[in-house]
């Protein structure tokens, strides 16, 4: 009996991840030329939904508000300016129902724009069809070395977000070696991320003089970390790096807090650089370092940029790695239409492809599909006295770089 | 070495107590009141969500939150049970029938519950720091948090088994365990008995939500993992066996920790390598029959 039931169950998953999303697709919009239609396919729910809605989400939702609250994107093959309106299907986090809602929109809603799924495997997924069709894909949550290699064969795709050797691990691994670090160890997730970027420290670390003394993978599941974070703390490491998620980086850091787990460096990322990190954890974040892109000490248009994403809002919402790119991306493409004058996506590719724009970071412009690094505002971050810092590159950086990390607070 | 071996063995038992707490919950809505709870996760996940809540927002200790979270999603299980399982279970035509409708209705709960989640507390990720400190067992450093959260799921199994074993309404939902139908007609009155055993389970599972919010990170998707293992559990403790359940998530636990000291990658794995054998070995479990 056991047997059949948990046979049905397996069934009734596959049916149930497979029918749902069909239906909450509903209602679509046919496109006019009274407005831009921007079709884009999400995971509003599912375990992808926590990445969605803390990532990209609230800089869409701002960014297209802020747009429409000014008439729109003045198109000049119109004559006005055309306000953008948002037809979002939700794929429930799953990479097969996103293609599909991906085609549906470039088919049969006839979308004007497409914007991206969420997560590094669904570009994986959505960049062929999008560039199959030539609809312009501009990608916010994900980046990889692998995306990358595949980049030449996609014109029409546009990658924002910053990655290991674009140009996060060579900057760390110059700050680590200028204060004199000389051993890591590294605690990775099994899986295209954490292979990316151990493979990268892997590179770059020693290129600097730093060993890797210790290397581990965990499972996206695994719960107790302690086992890896003793053998860390034994190894005696100056630099410990978790390249993992926030399911992971979470635990991680308050069972090394547990174990009295304080090495030099304290590393972890995608995780440390939300505001849901220093909400957990408060005045023991101080000296853990991530990923970053820029603080509110960047610049005034950081500020605003701040002000206009995080301000009358909780703590948890901020994300001050993929936002700020994410943002840029999106004034990028809003100018790049305007220059063209036409809603005509050849066109458009051709200037995106090829100009510089002022956005939030300043002068921006892609370099064969990636955002160029030398656009990017930071690299590195660090939690000091409750502010996710700048710390590298050094002309980029907002604080300087606290090595060694201080002591645990006292519970 | 023998501060490692109490690193691995007591890694073991702080896990094992958690699935311990998931399991005899869903050992008595499966093993009673015979509903395969596909939700079981979600109560869960709804228990951690009230606790992260109530910590954060009104400042109330996690421990207390008890007294809360406990009654608050038990009810809602009796609730559950009362309106949708009653009426089920009256309109099936047999025991067996009565099983996969109600798997096939704990599984749109489980979107419901889901989804209502997302809306009312958002789908990113949450947590909080609540007594992560650390202590010392013979040279193996642990957390206080873990500690409070396996003593608490000890204290809890115990007292629930007592209550099973020596109480009036212990013996009736004993009773109905081994056959509902014989146990009506000896005056228990099965539809009571029933929905109490799922507003237990339920309970059950919110109270582990609550450990597991002081440990672990939480977010709105987090119930479907651990309703597997409690699947696992329940399976490897034999269906409707309180003590097997209990049992079950220590050893589940302990093999769990002492495979990720080797390597962390085949926990997972090894937890569905010992229920195939035990499917194959001892269909019935540790403690079934």
């Amino acid at each position: 009996m056991t047997k059949k039931l948990i046979f049905s169950l397996i069934v009734l998953t596959l049916v149930a991840l497979v029918a749902l999303p069909l239906c909450s697709a509903c209602a679509p919009a046919a496109p006019a030329k009274d407005k831009i239609v921007v079709g884009m396919s999400r995971p509003l729910s599912g375990p992808m939904a926590l990445i969605g809605d803390s990532a990209f989400r609230p800089v869409y939702e701002t960014f297209v508000a802020e747009v429409n609250a000014d008439g729109g994107i003045y198109v000049a093959e119109y004559g006005k300016k055309l306000p953008i309106e948002l037809l979002i299907y939700d794929d429930k986090g799953d990479v097969g129902t996103m293609t599909r809602l991906t085609e549906k929109l470039i088919l049969e809603d006839k979308v004007d724009f497409l914007w991206p799924a969420c997560g590094t495997a669904f570009i994986f997924g959505q960049a062929p069809i999008a560039n199959k069709y030539n609809y312009i894909l501009l990608t916010a949550e994900g980046g990889a070395t692998t995306i990358r290699d595949i980049l030449p064969g996609l014109p029409y795709v546009f990658v924002s977000l910053s990655f290991s050797d674009w140009y996060q691990l060579p900057v760390l691994a110059d700050l680590l070696a200028e204060k004199g670090a000389r051993t890591a160890y590294i605690m990775y997730i099994a899986d295209l991320h954490g292979i990316e970027y151990s493979g990268v420290a892997g590179i770059e670390f020693p290129k600097r003089g730093i060993e890797i003394v210790g290397i581990k993978s965990v499972p996206p599941d695994i719960k107790d970390l302690s086992p890896i974070l003793k053998e860390a703390k034994a190894s005696n490491a100056d630099v410990f790096c978790a390249f993992a998620y926030p399911d992971q980086i979470l635990p991680a850091t308050g069972q090394s807090i547990e174990i009295g787990y304080n090495p030099k460096v304290w590393l972890g990322g995608p995780g440390v650089n939300f505001g849901f990190y220093h909400a957990a954890f408060g005045p023991a974040t101080e000296g853990i370092m991530g990923f970053t892109t820029f603080s509110r000490k960047t610049s005034p248009t950081a500020n605003e940029l701040a002000d206009k994403l995080y301000a009358g809002k909780p703590e948890e919402v901020q994300d001050w790695w993929g936002h700020p790119l994410y943002w840029a991306g999106l004034e990028f493409w809003k100018a790049a239409i305007e220059e063209a004058g036409t809603l005509d996506q050849a066109v458009i590719r051709d200037i995106m492809a090829t100009s510089t724009f002022d956005t939030i970071l300043g002068p921006t412009w892609f370099v064969s599909g990636l955002m160029a690094k030398e656009c990017h505002t930071g690299e590195i971050g660090q939690w000091q006295s409750g502010v996710f810092e700048v710390v590298g590159p050094k002309d980029k950086a907002t604080a300087e770089f606290i090595y060694p990390k201080p002591a645990w607070p006292a519970p | 070495m023998m501060v490692t071996i109490l690193d691995v063995v007591i890694a073991g038992l702080l896990l094992g107590g958690i699935y311990a707490l998931i399991a005899m919950g869903l050992s008595l809505q499966y093993g009673v009141a015979r509903v395969l709870n596909i939700s079981h996760g979600e109560f869960i996940m709804v228990g951690a969500f009230l606790t992260w809540m109530l910590y954060t927002v009104f400042g109330i200790n996690p421990l207390l939150c008890l007294v809360i979270v406990g009654p608050v999603v038990f009810i809602i299980g009796f609730i559950l049970h009362k309106t949708l399982f009653t009426r089920l279970r009256i309109s099936s035509t047999s025991s067996g029938a009565f099983e996969s409708r109600s798997l096939l209705a704990t599984f749109g709960l489980l979107f419901i519950i889901q989804n209502i989640a997302l809306i009312a507390w958002g789908a990113e990720i949450r947590g909080y720091a609540y007594l992560n400190i650390s202590v010392n067992l013979g040279g193996a450093l642990f957390g206080a948090n873990r500690l409070v959260t396996l003593g608490f799921a000890i204290a809890i199994g115990l007292a629930f088994y007592i209550f099973l074993a020596r109480t009036r309404m212990g013996k009736a939902i004993r009773a109905a365990a081994q056959d509902p139908a014989t146990a009506g007609l000896m005056g228990v009155n099965i539809n009571q008995v029933l929905a109490l055993c799922f507003g237990f389970g339920a309970s059950m599972a919110g109270i582990a939500g609550l450990l597991l919010s002081m440990c672990y990170p939480i977010n709105a998707a987090m119930g479907l993992e651990y309703t597997i293992i409690a699947i696992i559990v329940v399976v490897l403790g034999g269906l409707g066996s309180i003590p097997g359940s209990f049992i079950g998530g220590f050893i589940l636990g302990l093999v769990g920790s002492i495979v990720t000291y080797f390597e962390p990658g085949l926990a997972l794995v090894s937890y569905y390598v010992i229920f195939m054998i035990l499917l194959l070995v001892r269909p019935t479990g540790i403690l079934g029959k």
